[in-house]
């Protein structure tokens, strides 16, 4: 596709309102072309890296967590192709263990390891697949988003509907600007599967270049998906393989990527977050590398050296898999006094439905680009340089000399991540945009919680029906409090608030919020019903309530 | 990624040598030192670092005092102790930074640093290990001197030297040992090569904000020491000042997110018994005069350099009120510092207290 394509596109999407900045193809394109040349690279890195290490050790406890995973594992029949791939390697791994080093060559059998796992990890781009995609996608999205609104269908109205469901905002040139200058590495909060088909749309919006990006090893098991997702740009990663040498293959399989140029995009959350708040932490093996391949870049001297890291926050009414989310979270903070069932979010036509679903509602999805930053957590300007909290330029290259020169120091390359790592949660909260059926979440649970100041979190969340209800009208006192709390936050620039909650009409934007809170799910999160307010779920209302803690709004 | 150094198994104690080191030595014997800020233990520094690397560009502000410590290798702050011969004084920033530092050994007052560090951003490249020897505070942000330099200046690899350092003594060459604390090890293994000597030790931390406040918080308790001695009341009254004095120390501490442990170690209390002891410390003698009844504006002007504890004590008190810390020897400290209280009258105060029970050291 020529960029002028995506030029005429975005013209014709009322969605995305700024100033066009060229893009330009991306490095992806020519993934096909490099593979091999990668995963050759990969092998070898990953060789270099495991130095030192007794290659009986790492074969050994890969050998004992692999086998354990293959017995706790019931393949399908799509999947039962790569479960047997598996077994077939780790049998030949555990025969030549038992033989003596002089028979069997323990590097050998490292090395075959790590082809395996680049084989499994390593992504692939189809410019056909592309092609078809972007122009299906679009489609199917127009289709459902002006479909789903009945209302709406009349055309003059269309443009206004569009823009209502979803609104992507903040830094857009700023990024475009940068993706030319450097590799733009996306760290988006991550809150449901939903999110990795929307950041696909969302960049394709955008008119940049297709980002590669690690997308759990469940979600290759749908042929569907699979195939797209395996042709546009996505590797496998499989949290469930927890051992040295695979963890070690993917981070310099992600480095390698990095290195290339493509564009990339990392979860710094690691998953989905399962209580509903805004991540507080983030993983640095995945963010490190980042830092690695900048040095890399540095130190061979390539011509664009720098690594942008661009926070993206995504708000929703609504989430699909919020009731098993947070019953993964209850589970895990109150010891087992919870049931699981089953994740909604891999089916595929609820997936489907959940699209319908939430382009109906109105406000469906709010999307902010943050800030862009360096790969130290400095912010930097159009120019891409790095700019320090009162305003020297900082050069990023001399922060990663040591001695004058490029020297890796495991050390400081770690405490620079985790400064990285605390910069990005903070421009979470900061990016974070308040929707109304979040802010009705938190000022309900808040104020029932305050009428049971002994219960702790469990017993709150247990109590009965009858005990769920407020006044209606009590409750819309507080709810003007929190509000007004919410806006002072705003004015501060620690958070942004939807266009539904800039009004002082409490009624208004609690009826609104009301409305939209996590419509679709089974119970009703909150009703009016004769002058009382109530919930019928205390867990997804404790969900979508999470989504604004961190901020001290809880104190009164 | 290795993020800590290994512990030894059986000692418990932390080695920072590795195989990179011989390498660092030679970058840093090689090169040159600025550093800024020509006070007394500024001075006392750069004389340090000049046995372990080629070149020492001290900063201070006035031209004339530059000259005149070029010319007499002395200075008045230390006394009758000559400079090093590698040591030169200057007073333009671009003289210091030509041709790039390896190092910056930042000695100026509290009350300048922000200022300073904004005139210098400009002539600093980056790559320079920053240590600060700097014990205080801001006022109304309530941040410490490394959390000021990184706003500041477009270095990140900064970290802080604290302990019991009486400038005059380590001039003579007495034994003493210091902590150098920062997030890099980096900075640690630079503040080790840089400064040690046979009679100077170095201990690594990375514990920076502990040691940062615990070098801030002891200024406090010097006065108070002071204010004790001039009544002359004796050694249990000595030791119970330093013991509650700790209690203070560590609970505030802790409070802006130091470790206990560091409160324990050299910056913490080893500090505390030198400074609280010693009539060199100029708190100290802060604290002697205020006893004697001297108004406070009157002994710093006599004093002719900083006493950090006069201003910490005040931000100190203020903000620990706010929070509800509980800091009674400090208030007393305040209430003498701003004439409300006699030193008898604050002792009282202090000796009247209803009874409680030894809080043990907060976790």
């Amino acid at each position: 596709m020529q960029p002028s394509d995506f030029h005429e596109f975005g013209k014709s999407h009322p969605i995305i309102r700024f100033e066009k900045v060229p893009t330009g193809d991306g490095a992806i394109l020519r993934l096909d072309q490099v593979r091999q040349r990668i995963q050759a690279d990969v092998v070898r890195q990953t060789l270099i890296s495991l130095q030192g290490q007794s290659p009986d050790n790492l074969l050994g406890e890969a050998l004992y967590s692999e086998r354990a995973r293959l017995r706790r594992e019931k393949p399908t029949i799509f999947t039962r192709g790569r479960y047997n791939r598996d077994r077939a390697i780790w049998s030949e791994i555990q025969a030549g263990l038992l033989k003596p080093v002089a028979l069997v060559d323990r590097n050998q059998l490292v090395r075959k390891v790590l082809k395996h796992y680049v084989e499994e990890i390593t992504g692939r781009f189809s410019q056909r697949v592309y092609n078809f995609t972007t122009n299906a996608i679009p489609f199917g999205m127009n289709y459902l988003l002006n479909a789903a609104t009945v209302n709406h269908l009349v055309p003059w109205k269309l443009n206004q509907s569009l823009q209502s469901r979803l609104q992507i905002l903040g830094e857009i040139p700023h990024l475009q600007r940068l993706s030319q200058k450097g590799t733009v590495l996306m760290v988006p909060t991550h809150q449901s599967n939903i999110d990795s088909i929307l950041i696909g749309y969302i960049i394709y919006l955008m008119q940049l270049p297709p980002f590669a990006y690690g997308a759990g090893l469940n979600l290759f098991s749908n042929p569907v998906l699979s195939f797209f997702m395996g042709n546009l740009g996505a590797y496998t990663v499989d949290r469930k393989k927890n051992n040295a040498i695979y963890k070690e293959t993917l981070k310099n399989y992600s480095t390698r990527m990095l290195r290339e140029g493509i564009h990339s995009i990392f979860f710094p959350g690691g998953g989905r977050s399962r209580s509903g708040a805004i991540e507080t932490k983030v993983k640095l093996g995945l963010l490190g590398t980042g830092l690695e391949a900048m040095r890399l870049n540095l130190k061979e001297n390539v011509e664009k050296p720098n690594i942008y890291v661009v926070p993206l926050v995504m708000s929703y009414h609504f989430v699909l898999e919020a009731s098993s989310l947070i019953e993964d979270y209850l589970l895990e903070a109150g010891k087992g006094r919870y049931l699981l069932h089953g994740d909604p979010s891999n089916q595929f036509s609820k997936v489907l439905n959940f699209f319908w679903q939430v382009f109906s509602a109105n406000n469906g999805i709010t999307v902010r680009v943050g800030k862009p930053m360096d790969i130290f957590g400095n912010f930097v300007d159009e120019d891409g340089r790095s700019i320090g909290p009162n305003g020297t330029t900082i050069d990023p290259k001399r922060w990663l000399m040591t001695r004058g020169e490029f020297h890796a120091d495991p050390q400081r390359d770690h405490e620079y991540t985790r400064e990285l790592g605390s910069k990005i949660v903070e421009r979470f909260h900061r990016e974070n945009t308040a929707m109304t059926s979040h802010l009705v979440a938190f000022a309900f649970f808040e104020t029932l919680r305050s009428n049971y100041p002994d219960a702790d979190l469990f017993k709150f969340l247990r109590i009965s029906l009858a005990q769920r209800s407020i006044p209606y009208d009590n409750f819309l006192r507080s709810a003007e409090i929190y509000h007004q709390k919410l806006m002072k936050l705003a004015d501060q620039g620690k958070i942004f608030v939807s266009d539904w909650l800039m009004t002082t009409d409490t009624k208004k934007w609690v009826e609104d919020g009301i409305k939209n809170l996590g419509i679709f799910h089974g119970n009703a999160v909150l009703r009016v019903n004769d002058g009382e307010i109530y919930t019928e779920d205390m867990n997804l209302l404790y969900y979508y309530r999470n989504r604004l803690a961190g901020y001290g709004l809880e104190s009164r | 990624m290795g993020s800590n150094h290994a512990k030894d198994p059986f000692t418990g104690t932390r080695s920072l040598i590795d195989k990179d080191h011989p390498l660092y030595k030679e970058y840093f014997r090689k090169g040159t030192v600025a550093v800024i800020g020509g006070g007394s233990f500024g001075t006392t520094l750069a004389n340090l670092v000049a046995e372990n690397c080629s070149d020492v560009r001290m900063w201070v502000r006035e031209e004339e005092q530059a000259r005149n410590i070029n010319a007499t290798r002395t200075t008045k702050y230390i006394p009758g102790i000559p400079l090093n011969p590698k040591v030169h004084a200057y007073s333009g920033p671009e003289r210091i930074f030509e041709g790039g530092v390896t190092a910056v050994i930042w000695a100026l007052p509290a009350k300048v640093c922000r200022e300073q560090a904004k005139a210098l951003a400009k002539n600093f490249r980056g790559d320079e290990i920053v240590l600060h020897s700097t014990k205080g505070i801001e006022d109304g942000t309530l941040k410490t001197p490394c959390m000021i330099l990184r706003e500041e200046l477009p270095c990140a690899r900064v970290g802080v030297i604290s302990g019991p350092n009486l400038a005059d003594e380590i001039s003579k060459g007495q034994p003493a040992a210091t902590v150098v604390a920062s997030k890099f090890d980096e900075v640690i293994r630079a503040g080790q090569i840089l400064l040690t000597s046979k009679t100077f030790r170095i201990y690594g931390s990375n514990d920076v904000v502990g040691v940062e406040w615990a070098g801030t918080l002891k200024n406090i308790f010097a006065i108070a020491a002071g204010t004790l001695d001039a009544l002359n009341l004796g050694w249990n009254s000595r030791s119970m000042l330093m013991t509650r004095g700790l209690a203070e120390m560590v609970r505030f501490g802790a409070a802006m997110g130091g470790d206990v442990s560091t409160f324990l170690g050299l910056a913490g209390v080893g500090d505390l018994f030198a400074t609280c002891s010693s009539n060199l410390s100029r708190n100290y003698r802060v604290g002697i005069k205020l006893a004697q009844g001297q108004k406070v504006e009157q002994i710093v002007a006599e004093l002719g350099s900083t006493a950090e504890g006069v201003r910490t004590a005040r931000i100190v008190a203020q903000f620990a009120k706010k929070k509800g810390i509980s800091m009674p020897i400090t208030d007393g400290v305040v209430a003498m510092l701003d004439g409300s209280a006699s030193a008898q009258d604050a002792l009282r105060e202090l000796m009247t207290r209803p009874p409680m029970f030894e809080e043990g050291i907060p976790d």
